[in-house]
C-alpha cells in the first residue's frame, strides 16, 4: 500500500498556487509602447484636430451653464456651438491635468496608480444583458451584478472593480445607482466606477464616498473615477458633462471617452478618426479643468469599425488597433494617462470568434501603453451582453500582461550564461542551477487553458474551454467570502441609502 | 409607351441603383415632360430600382453608404412625384414617423434603419432624439404614417416605450398606425411587454416586416 504523503506537500502546492496568482495591484511596465506613427503624423493630427476645434467646433447639448465655463475660459460661443482657438483646450488640459494619479480603494493595498508607466485593468461595463453557457443570454439583474462585484474581487488579474459591470434591468431606473455603488463597495475592496447616468446620482456616488472615506479625505484624495462618453460627433451632453462637473469638483477622476463606431460616428480613416477624437476629448478634458484646475482626468478612446454592408459594430479588426496605437501616442504627448481597448468581440458566445477577436484588442492594448483597461473581461456581443464564462476566460488572459509588460530582463540572470556554461553541449537544463532558481516564475501559465496530452483530457470529460470556465465561475461564487467591511460605516451608508431611496419615488422615467 | 419613353425609365432605373441623385431628378423631370404618368415612373423604374437595390444589399454587394445614395435618390424623385400622385389619389408606398425617445441621444441604429426606410421607398419623417410623447402624436396628427418607430439605446430609457404607448393610445392616434420598437437592448419580449405592436431587431428585419404588415408587393 502507498503511504499516503505528509501534509507537507500539499502545503507547498498550495503555497505554489497562491505564488503564482498572486499579482501585482497593478502592472508596471518595463516595456516600451509601440507606435506606429512618427512625430511628423502625430503633429498632423494634433493640428486637424486644433482645426476642428476652432472651425468646426462642438455641440453642447442643454447645458447652458457648461457654455458659459467655456466662453469665461476663452472660447467663441454661438447659441450651442463652441468653438476653441487652435491650442486652447491643449493648453487648459497641459497646465493642470496630473500625468498620474492614484485611485484610492477601501483597502489601501489595492490602491492603483492610474498613468505612466503602469497600468490597469478593470471588468467590462454597461451591458444590459448576462449570459452564461447554461442560462443563456436574458436581461442583467442585481444579482447578476453582485455576482460580477464578487468575481472581479476575486479575480487577482483585475486591478479594479470596474463600473456598471451589467446594468440591473430589475431595479428603477432613478435608483439602480445606489444599489450599484453600494455593490461595488460591500462585495469589493479594490476602487471602482460611478454613476454619471445624471449628475444628481453623480452626487449621490460622491455623498456615498464621502461616508466611506471621509469627506475631508475625498478633498485631497481621489477614490472614484467615472466614466463620461461624448456623444459623437463632436457634441457634448448635459448628463455626460453635468456629471463630469460633479466628480471634478469634487477632485475626483473623469474618464472622458469618445464612443465611435468609425464611418458611422466618425471618418471611416484612422487618421480622421484620431483626429476627431482628440478634439472630442480635449474639450471634455478641458472642461474638468475648468470646473478645477488639477483635478484627475484620462483621455479615453473607444474606436470601433463596422460593417459597412449592414451597419454594425466590429471588434478585434486591424484598423481600431491602429487607431489605439495612434491615440495612445497622443495621450502621452498631451501628458495625461490613456484608456482604450480591452477583451473586444461581436460573438455571442465565448467561442473561437470571441477568443481571436478579444486577443487581437488586448494584445494592441497592452503593446500600446495603455493606462486603464476597461472592458478587460466579460465582454460579448459588442457590450451588450456581460458573460460570466466569457469573463473567466478573459481575466485569466490578462493575467498575462503582467509578464508582458515587463519586457526582457537583461540582468545577469536574465542572460543565464551561467546555465548554458553549467549545461554545455547535449545534456538539459532542467536541473540546472539556474533553471532550479528561476522555474516557479519563469512562465506565466494560464489557470484557464488545457495542456495535457489527450488521453489526460478525454479522461477527465473531454470539456472545452467554455465548460471548465462556467465551472470556474460557479466555484468561486461558492467559495466567495465578502472583504471585512468596518460595520459602523457600512450600518451608515445602508440607513443613508434607504432615507435617500424614500426621500423620492420610484421612476423609469 | 414609346422608345424614348421607355429608353428614359431605363436610365432612371438605372440612376436610381447606381444612386445618382442629379440625374435622378433630371430624368423624372424629363419623364414628366415627356408625359409618362408619374405612376409609370413610380412603378416602372423607381420601384423596381429599388427592388434591385435591396437584393444588392441583401447578398451583401452593396455597403450602407451606397443604399444610402440610391435611398436619397429615390427621395429627391420622389420629392417632384410626390405632389403629382396625391393629385391622382396614388397611394405612396407608405410613410414612417421615427424617433428616439426622451432622454435618449443616440441615433446610429434609428438613422441606419431611416436608410433601410427610404432605401424601400418609404417616406420617413425622422423627429430625430430626445422624443417626447408628446411630439410624436403631434407628428402622427400632421403626417398620418402608416408605421411609427420608437428608438432606446439604454436600459434607462427603452422603460419610456410602455408610458409612450399609453400617451398615444389616451391621445387616439394609434387607429391603423403599426408601432415598431427597437434598439440595443430591445427584445422581442420586452416589445410586447410595452404594448407596441412589432419588434425589428434590425433594419433589413424592419423593413421586410413592414412591407408585409402593408401588404407592400416587393419587386
Amino acid at each position: 500500500m502507498r503511504r499516503r504523503r505528509s501534509g507537507g506537500r500539499a502545503a507547498r502546492q498550495a503555497e505554489r498556487v497562491a505564488n503564482h496568482i498572486e499579482q501585482q495591484p497593478f502592472l508596471t511596465r518595463r516595456l516600451k509602447p509601440v507606435e506606429v506613427l512618427g512625430n511628423e503624423g502625430l503633429e498632423i493630427i494634433e493640428h486637424n484636430a486644433d482645426i476642428m476645434l476652432e472651425e468646426i467646433g462642438v455641440e453642447i447639448v442643454d447645458y447652458p451653464e457648461a457654455i458659459e465655463l467655456f466662453r469665461g475660459a476663452g472660447a467663441d460661443i454661438d447659441g450651442t456651438r463652441v468653438r476653441f482657438p487652435a491650442g486652447m483646450c491643449r493648453e487648459l488640459v497641459a497646465n493642470s491635468a496630473p500625468r498620474t494619479f492614484t485611485q484610492n480603494a477601501r483597502n489601501p493595498d489595492r490602491s492603483v496608480v492610474i498613468g505612466d508607466p503602469h497600468t490597469v485593468f478593470a471588468p467590462a461595463y454597461g451591458s444590459p444583458f448576462v449570459s452564461d453557457v447554461e442560462g443563456g443570454r436574458r436581461y442583467a439583474t442585481i444579482e447578476d451584478f453582485r455576482n460580477f462585484a464578487r468575481l472581479a474581487y476575486m479575480t487577482p488579474s483585475l486591478h479594479h472593480g470596474g463600473g456598471t459591470l451589467c446594468e440591473p434591468v430589475d431595479l428603477p431606473v432613478n435608483k439602480r445607482h445606489f444599489d450599484m455603488v453600494y455593490s461595488h463597495i460591500k462585495y469589493n475592496d479594490k476602487p471602482f466606477m460611478g454613476s454619471v447616468t445624471h449628475p444628481d446620482r453623480a452626487m449621490d456616488t460622491v455623498d456615498m464616498c464621502r461616508i466611506l472615506f471621509g469627506a475631508d479625505y475625498m478633498e485631497e484624495n481621489t477614490v472614484l473615477l467615472s466614466l463620461a462618453n461624448a456623444n459623437s460627433p463632436l457634441s457634448w451632453d448635459f448628463n455626460m458633462l453635468g456629471s463630469a462637473k460633479v466628480y471634478a469638483e469634487a477632485n475626483q477622476a473623469v474618464l472622458i471617452t469618445p464612443f465611435i463606431l468609425a464611418g458611422a460616428m466618425a471618418p471611416v480613416t484612422v487618421a480622421g478618426a484620431a483626429a476627431q477624437t482628440l478634439a472630442e476629448a480635449l474639450v471634455g478634458m478641458a472642461f474638468t479643468q475648468i470646473v478645477r484646475p488639477g483635478a484627475p482626468v484620462i483621455f479615453g478612446s473607444f474606436a470601433s469599425s463596422m460593417s459597412m454592408q449592414s451597419g454594425a459594430p466590429t471588434f478585434g479588426t486591424p484598423e481600431p488597433a491602429l487607431m489605439l496605437y495612434t491615440i495612445a501616442a497622443l495621450a502621452r504627448r498631451l501628458g495625461v494617462p490613456f484608456r482604450s481597448g480591452g477583451n473586444l468581440t461581436a460573438s455571442k458566445t465565448p467561442d473561437a470568434q470571441a477568443a481571436y477577436e478579444s486577443m487581437a484588442t488586448f494584445v494592441p492594448t497592452v503593446m500600446a501603453g495603455v493606462n486603464f483597461v476597461l472592458h478587460t473581461a466579460g465582454w460579448l456581443e459588442g457590450g451588450l451582453t456581460m458573460g460570466y464564462e466569457k469573463f473567466i476566460l478573459d481575466a485569466d488572459q490578462a493575467g498575462a500582461g503582467q509578464a508582458l509588460v515587463a519586457g526582457v530582463d537583461m540582468s545577469e540572470t536574465g542572460q543565464a550564461m551561467d546555465a548554458v556554461r553549467e549545461t554545455g553541449p547535449g545534456n538539459h537544463f532542467l536541473g540546472s542551477a539556474h533553471t532550479l532558481a528561476n522555474f516557479e516564475t519563469a512562465f506565466w501559465k494560464s489557470g484557464q487553458a488545457d495542456n495535457n496530452s489527450f488521453e489526460q483530457w478525454e479522461e477527465e470529460g473531454s470539456q472545452d474551454s467554455i465548460t471548465r470556465a462556467s465551472q470556474t465561475w460557479k466555484r468561486m461564487l461558492k467559495e466567495y467570502e465578502p472583504p471585512p467591511l468596518d460595520e459602523a460605516k457600512d450600518e451608515e451608508l445602508c440607513e443613508w441609502i434607504s432615507l435617500r431611496k424614500a426621500s423620492f419615488p420610484d421612476s423609469n422615467v | 409607351m414609346n422608345e424614348k419613353q421607355s429608353e428614359l425609365l431605363d436610365e432612371l432605373y438605372a440612376a436610381v441603383v447606381e444612386g445618382i441623385g442629379k440625374s435622378t431628378v433630371s430624368l423624372t423631370v424629363s419623364g414628366l415632360e415627356m408625359n409618362i404618368a408619374a405612376e409609370d415612373l413610380l412603378g416602372n423604374a423607381l420601384i423596381p430600382a429599388l427592388g434591385e437595390v435591396g437584393d444588392l444589399f441583401e447578398s451583401g454587394e452593396y455597403f450602407v453608404p451606397e443604399m444610402l445614395m440610391s435611398a436619397r435618390a429615390m427621395q429627391a424623385a420622389m420629392d417632384i412625384l410626390r405632389p403629382l400622385l396625391a393629385e391622382t389619389g396614388a397611394k405612396p408606398i407608405g410613410k414612417f414617423v421615427m424617433g428616439t425617445v426622451q432622454g435618449d441621444i443616440h441615433d446610429i441604429g434609428k438613422n441606419i434603419c431611416n436608410i433601410m426606410l427610404e432605401g424601400a421607398g418609404f417616406e420617413v419623417i425622422d423627429l430625430g432624439v430626445n422624443v417626447s410623447a408628446a411630439t410624436f402624436i403631434e407628428a402622427i396628427q400632421e403626417h398620418r404614417p402608416d408605421a411609427l418607430g420608437m428608438s432606446a439605446f439604454l436600459t434607462t430609457t427603452m422603460l419610456r416605450f410602455a408610458p409612450n404607448m399609453k400617451e398615444l393610445r389616451e391621445a387616439g392616434v394609434l387607429d391603423g398606425l403599426v408601432v415598431y420598437v427597437g434598439g440595443a437592448p430591445v427584445t422581442q419580449e420586452f416589445a410586447e411587454h410595452c404594448g407596441a405592436d412589432a419588434y425589428a431587431p434590425h433594419a433589413n428585419a424592419l423593413v421586410r416586416d413592414l412591407k408585409e404588415r402593408l401588404g407592400v408587393a416587393s419587386r
